[in-house]
């Protein structure tokens, strides 16, 4: 039996080498794909902890309330038990900590009524939070610096000693004393919102919660962290952050060090029991890893749907180099079993070759697949994921080439053991029943395929399922074999058309075509193979473009600017110069709806910026032909606010009167606007209406600067005694230089709620003065009732714009039961904003899939200061077509927060380490399909021209010369390849339609929003198809031309 | 019948290379054949009646000699002079029949007059006329698959005929049939050449064929043996 094997293979070993070729070519797609989903993911994992963020890996303790005493003993267990905790990863560890409020000298702060109090701060790192302005930092044992506005207002320089005395809460310690040795400027973004005046230098009425009265709060005084914990100070609050390295992270230690933070809670307690007061342990370690490994899940189910794909394909390609084989063999078999030879010797021989041939692929392909890996990995976008690997063999790839080697051998030795029909034979009725119930239920699985996947839940599982690996391969192969059953008849209609001509090769060629049913494989491979590669081409498309619309969405812009410090007049500017784009102040936070709070754990959101440049400032995909600057128009101000221009530095004077006796007076807040749209707040101190002339703090600290509203909360003087009377009529004039004409129509008077009656009649008119404009206020108010209700006279450059208009998401509507119209309010600090549905969106910007609301920031605020609450929250610079991906560099060099960037995030989706496996596998299963298609097609020319041979010398003898022969074999392939590429790409094409957007997930595997849709690359659709046809219609070509050159009179001696 | 013979073949050899060794397929072999006569060809199986059929009808070139039919010398033709010879004057019919699978009976016969390009018109009231001479009209849409051999070969001669060729070159024609289908197929190639005046070429091991024959001639290793006129050679076995 082998040396029938032997000798066979030696005879016909072209085929023998197809066959082996075939078998290989899918063996090394599915050890390539295998190696994608198990080498490349672990290694992607270790690449994306290693670059994720610190605030994603690091690990914080926080402990509050430690005496004295134990401070130095707290400070190192905390190291030891979150260093531990990291193990084996080296960890870098930085401690600051505060002390507990101590007596300050009264001599530095004079003339204060309540206490002052002034605290340490000890740092291991203060010199990368903070700059040096004068002095030096501390190196010596009592070494401090204090920050700009502390020393100001302490009158603090280099080499002052202060004695900080005694914690009034704890039991007397010993004073501490310290030398001032610097002066510093915190830097922002270093954390210092969590100091406890956040680096304000001081705080007035400050309360702690440990004093019934508040207290002047000084300081910090900073020290170094190891000097701090030797001074015996109380320490208040102290933070341990380790920062593990995880640049030779493996997926176990990850494992490993993500449990025992999760357990570190209980550790840390076990370990420093009651010498503190409470211990935490806070970090996203745990989170990220399982974010990643949820990524990793995600990518690994598509690559194992190609892998299926791929295997299907190489299947079918086996199929027909099977059949041929059978065909060809038919002879031998036939004269064997003449000769004797049992079924199952038959079987036997079968299975041994077959065998054989699967050893040979498996040996070729495990190098293969691996070197093909290692090739793929330094080729975009796995070289820029960093996820480049040298070629290696992997056990799950050894197990997968040579399990798939082994099926694709099965199938080989059931096709030599049941070879087809042959050539020129008409099918039977029953082998047309078994392939049409075949079909049939490829049908029936791939309709319930794809109810499932269109089924699944949108927060399903990242992990790989059935539904998701097997559905687009079983999709494909349905849609091929039934489109097959249209090419069929299609050709047919083409044949009876074609024997109208008067020539014989086109009717030949196309007869040829249409009634040689019986190369159902070759049709399937081809049709197939054009189907997965351009459902791979527009998969890719779609998948990007579903990724950069996700990034769009999240972040909502082009370049948000996540500020951790309240913004400054000005600080829009900066923004703007270093971005070179078009920028809004943002509002995006938590709200409530009315009364509702929104579902556990997920609070509406609401977003607001300048509508009226929302081409510029919003991203993400809208439905239909809605753009964002229509859904802006709608949500726009009528007009712009103008306001009074304020030069820098102006002095602002205000002066009033009332007519009663009672002594009243005003806390007057101005809002100012900057060219960015920005508003700041300025409060001033309470000013009573004397009819003398007050100046005002400096409230424009910039230029271009513009008052444009004011508010007066009126009260009784508290320092004047009782109340008389019922009614005084106030008037306020506050005075803006510089001096000019100015037109007031644009300023309204209102009385704040909650009680307006208390204030009536408020009007407010403007009028030029020598000194400046003078903002003449007045009204009517109501002294009865509590002394400290509220009697807010507010005067806006703009009228009341009711309700806010706004848009909301789908499921803000799906949820809140809110369309077109509806009215409803939202609460902006503690302010309730009505605000009215202008338009349902399918989701708002930055806020994917959420109940979210989208306003214009302008009319939010207007609505909001026309009640007397001239706060204006923002939470980010929106920044539109910012120039250049430098612009987010140079953001970020503005120290003001978290720069993101809808490039950088969309780079991250569809290039991150985590995603980047993806892509990647779908630019394998084109070339895959295309080498399958061509080597099927030369397959089946080949034989199928070798069977013909002879008829062709009868052409020959017929009289038609080897130039008509050509062209009846030419047309005859061009006749069935065309139709059958034009069914595989209609195919592709469906299937990109129904299946693509299902196949599409998010980073947590729920489905994305927005909603993928398919997408079509004509350009490289077309060039594919040219390419397949270009390419099959070459390889037809070559053979033939060769197979006609030979095809002469010996063909006929020898003919059977 | 002319005095100018329809063919003239004059000492054509042919070789053949078979890795070292070199088969001479025919050796000399001169003959001439008058028009509107039929002929026989025999010889033992290897004798070389095959080569010097293809010889004759240009599928195959002599190494040295000459062939003329109806005064074209076959052997100085190009590629396209052989393909117009076979389409206006020479025609066969092949042992296996050779018919086109995939076409009907009614295509199979239409193929030459498509070749020549013939009116649609004509085509079909020719192959209605042959396939009636060969008594096929009933089977004119019917696959080679689904005739029996007989059939088939009437077809092959209904289509060897439908291009009227001054030559028809027949490769045993009768050697895949039964004895009693084979007698109806010589019967009516005997027919149709004297219906149609062609000059009909035949190879055969068949006795009755040979006595069909105006003129048989035999072939033994390349070498022209002996003639005879329509006489029975005992001498040349059965193929089967």
């Amino acid at each position: 039996m082998l040396r029938l094997v032997s000798r066979r293979a030696r005879a016909q070993w072209p085929l023998l080498a197809a066959l082996i070729g075939v078998v290989t070519v899918g063996a090394t797609l599915l050890g390539t794909c295998t190696l994608l989903s198990t080498r490349t993911a672990e290694r992607a994992l270790e690449v994306a902890m290693a670059r994720a963020a610190p605030a994603a890996v690091d690990v914080t303790v926080y402990t509050g309330t430690v005496e004295g005493r134990d401070v130095l003993s707290v400070a190192a267990d905390t190291r030891t038990v979150v260093t531990s905790a990291l193990a084996p990863f080296p960890v870098t560890t930085t401690a600051r900590a505060s002390t507990a409020l101590r007596a300050l000298p009264p001599a530095l702060a004079p003339g204060t009524t309540v206490g002052a109090q002034a605290y340490l701060s000890g740092l291991d790192d203060l010199p990368t939070r903070a700059e040096l302005v004068t002095g030096r930092w501390p190196h010596d044992r009592g070494d401090a610096v204090v920050l700009e506005s502390t020393a100001q207002l302490l009158g603090l320089t280099p080499g002052r000693r202060v004695r900080l005395g005694a914690e009034l809460t704890h039991a007397p310690v010993a004073a501490i004393d310290v030398t001032v040795v610097g002066v510093v400027r915190p830097l922002p973004g270093r954390g210092w919102d969590r100091d406890p005046l956040a680096a304000a230098g001081s705080a007035t009425g400050h309360r702690d919660g440990r004093f019934r009265q508040p207290v002047n709060a000084y300081g910090p005084f900073l020290v170094d962290f190891a000097d701090l914990v030797t001074t015996g100070a109380t320490v208040d609050r102290m933070e341990v952050t380790a920062h593990p390295d995880l640049s030779q992270a493996n997926r176990r230690d990850l494992e490993t060090a993500a449990a025992a933070v999760r357990s570190a809670d209980r550790r840390l307690a076990g370990t420093l029991g009651d010498r503190v007061r409470l211990a935490r342990v806070a970090s996203d370690l745990p989170l990220t890893l399982r974010s990643a490994d949820d990524q990793r899940h995600v990518t690994a189910a598509v690559v194992l749907a190609i892998a299926v794909l791929g295997g299907v394909l190489a299947a079918t390609a086996l199929v027909l180099a099977g059949r041929l084989t059978a065909g060809i063999r038919a002879d031998e078999t036939a004269l064997r079993s003449a000769l004797g030879t049992s079924r199952r010797q038959l079987a036997a021989t079968a299975t041994l070759d077959a065998g054989l041939v699967a050893a040979v692929a498996a040996a070729l392909a495990i190098p293969a697949s691996s070197a093909l890996h290692a090739g793929l990995t330094h080729l975009p976008p796995l070289d820029g994921a960093g996820l480049t690997v040298r070629p290696a063999i992997a056990g799950a790839q050894v197990l997968a080439v040579a399990g798939g080697a082994l099926i694709l051998a099965a199938v080989l030795t059931v096709l030599s053991i049941r070879p087809g029909p042959e050539a020129g034979d008409r099918r039977t009725r029953r082998e047309l029943l078994a392939r049409s119930g075949a079909d049939l239920m490829l049908a029936v699985f791939a309709a319930a395929a794809w109810w499932q996947l269109y089924a699944q839940p949108t927060a399903a599982s990242p992990r790989a399922d059935a539904v998701r690996v097997f559905a687009p391969a079983l999709l494909l192969t349905a849609g091929t074999a039934l489109a097959l059953r249209v090419v069929l008849p299609a050709l047919r209609g083409a044949d009876r058309l074609a024997y109208r001509a008067r020539g014989l090769a086109l009717p030949l060629a196309v007869s040829e075509a249409a009634r040689r049913p019986q190369a159902v494989a070759t049709g399937l491979l081809v049709g197939l193979a054009c189907a997965a590669g351009t459902f791979g081409v527009a998969f890719d498309t779609t998948w990007h473009q579903s990724q950069r619309d996700q990034a769009a969405l999240s972040v909502g812009t082009d370049l948000a600017l996540t500020l951790s410090t309240t913004p400054v007049a000005a600080e829009g500017t900066a923004v703007g110069t270093a971005t070179a784009g078009s920028v809004s102040p943002a509002l995006d936070r938590g709200t409530a709806v009315g009364q509702w709070l929104g579902t556990a754990g997920d609070a509406p959101r609401l977003v607001a910026v300048d509508t009226t440049r929302a081409d510029a400032l919003l991203r993400g995909r809208l439905d239909g032909d809605r753009t964002w600057t229509d859904v802006g128009a709608m949500l726009a101000p009528p007009t712009r606010v103008s306001g009074l221009p304020i030069p820098a530095g102006a002095p602002l004077v205000l002066s009033g009167t009332a007519t009663g006796d009672t002594s009243l007076a005003v806390t007057p807040q101005l809002l100012l606007q900057d060219a960015t749209g920005l508003r700041i707040p300025c409060t001033g101190p309470p000013v009573p209406l004397d009819g003398r002339e007050h100046r005002l703090p400096e409230c424009a600290t910039a230029d271009g600067l513009r008052l444009v509203a004011v508010s007066l909360p009126v009260a009784a003087d508290p320092d004047a005694g009782s109340v008389v009377g019922d009614r005084t009529a106030i008037a306020v004039t506050l005075t803006v230089p510089p001096a000019g004409s100015a037109d007031g129509s644009d300023w309204t008077a209102t009385s704040a709620p909650p009680v307006p009656s208390k204030l009536r009649d408020p009007t407010v008119v403007l009028s030029a003065t020598p000194a400046g404009t003078a903002l003449r206020m007045a009204a009517t108010v109501d002294l009865g009732g509590a002394p400290d209700a509220a009697r807010n006279l507010v005067a806006t450059a703009f009228p009341d714009p009711g309700p806010v208009p706004v848009a909301v998401s789908a499921r803000f509507a799906s949820e809140v039961g809110a369309d077109s119209g509806s009215q409803l309010s939202v609460t902006v600090g503690t302010t309730p904003v009505p605000i009215v549905v202008t338009e349902v969106v399918p989701a708002v910007p930055s806020a994917p899939g959420a109940v979210a609301v989208l306003a214009d920031l302008d009319t939010l605020s207007r609505a909001r200061a026309v009640t007397g609450d001239l706060t204006f929250p923002v939470d980010a610079w929106w920044v539109g077509r910012p120039a250049g991906p430098a612009a987010a560099q140079r953001a970020t060099a503005l120290h003001l927060g978290t720069v993101t960037t809808r490039e950088a995030e969309a780079a991250r989706l569809t290039g991150g380490p985590l995603h980047a496996g993806l892509p990647a596998a779908l630019r394998l299963i084109v070339p895959a399909a295309a080498l399958l298609l061509l080597a099927g097609v030369v397959l089946h020319v080949t034989c199928d021209l070798q069977v013909r041979a002879v008829e062709v010398a009868r052409l020959r003898g017929l009289g038609m010369s080897r130039r008509g022969i050509r062209a009846v074999l030419l047309g005859q392939h061009a006749g069935v390849l065309l139709p059958l590429l034009a069914a595989g790409a209609a195919v592709g094409a469906l299937a990109t339609r129904i299946v693509a957007p299902l196949l599409v997930r998010s980073d947590t595997g729920a489905a994305p929003v927005p909603a993928a849709q398919p997408h079509w690359p004509w350009p490289a659709e077309a060039a594919l198809l040219a390419a397949l046809l270009a390419g099959c219609l070459l390889a037809v070509a070559v053979v033939v031309i060769v197979q006609v050159r030979r095809a002469d009179a010996a063909h006929l001696r020898v003919a059977p | 019948m002319s005095s100018e013979p329809l063919l003239r073949v004059r000492g054509v050899h042919r070789r053949f290379r078979t890795g070292p060794t070199v088969v001479h397929a025919l050796r000399g072999v001169s003959f001439d054949v008058a028009a509107g006569s039929m002929v026989a060809l025999v010889g033992r199986s290897g004798s070389g009646k095959t080569t010097l059929l293809n010889t004759i009808g240009g599928l195959d070139r002599p190494d040295a000699g000459t062939v003329h039919v109806d005064g074209t010398d076959v052997t100085s033709l190009d590629e396209d002079g052989l393909s117009r010879l076979r389409r206006e004057k020479v025609s066969y019919v092949f042992r296996n029949f050779g018919l086109i699978p995939v076409l009907s009976a009614a295509e199979n016969v239409a193929a030459p007059l498509r070749l020549a390009r013939v009116t649609p018109a004509e085509r079909e009231r020719r192959v209605e006329l042959l396939l009636e001479l060969v008594g096929l009209a009933d089977h004119a849409r019917q696959r080679p698959a689904e005739l029996s051999g007989g059939q088939q070969q009437r077809v092959a001669i209904a289509r060897a005929l439908a291009a009227s060729p001054r030559l028809l070159i027949a490769d045993e024609p009768t050697g895949q049939l039964d004895a009693e289908t084979g007698l109806s197929v010589m019967a009516l190639l005997r027919g149709v050449v004297e219906s149609e005046g062609v000059t009909a070429l035949v190879s055969t091991h068949d006795p009755v064929m040979m006595a069909l024959a105006d003129r048989v001639i035999r072939i033994h290793d390349g070498h022209l043996d002996e003639e005879a006129t329509g006489q029975p050679d005992e001498s040349v076995p059965d193929a089967g």
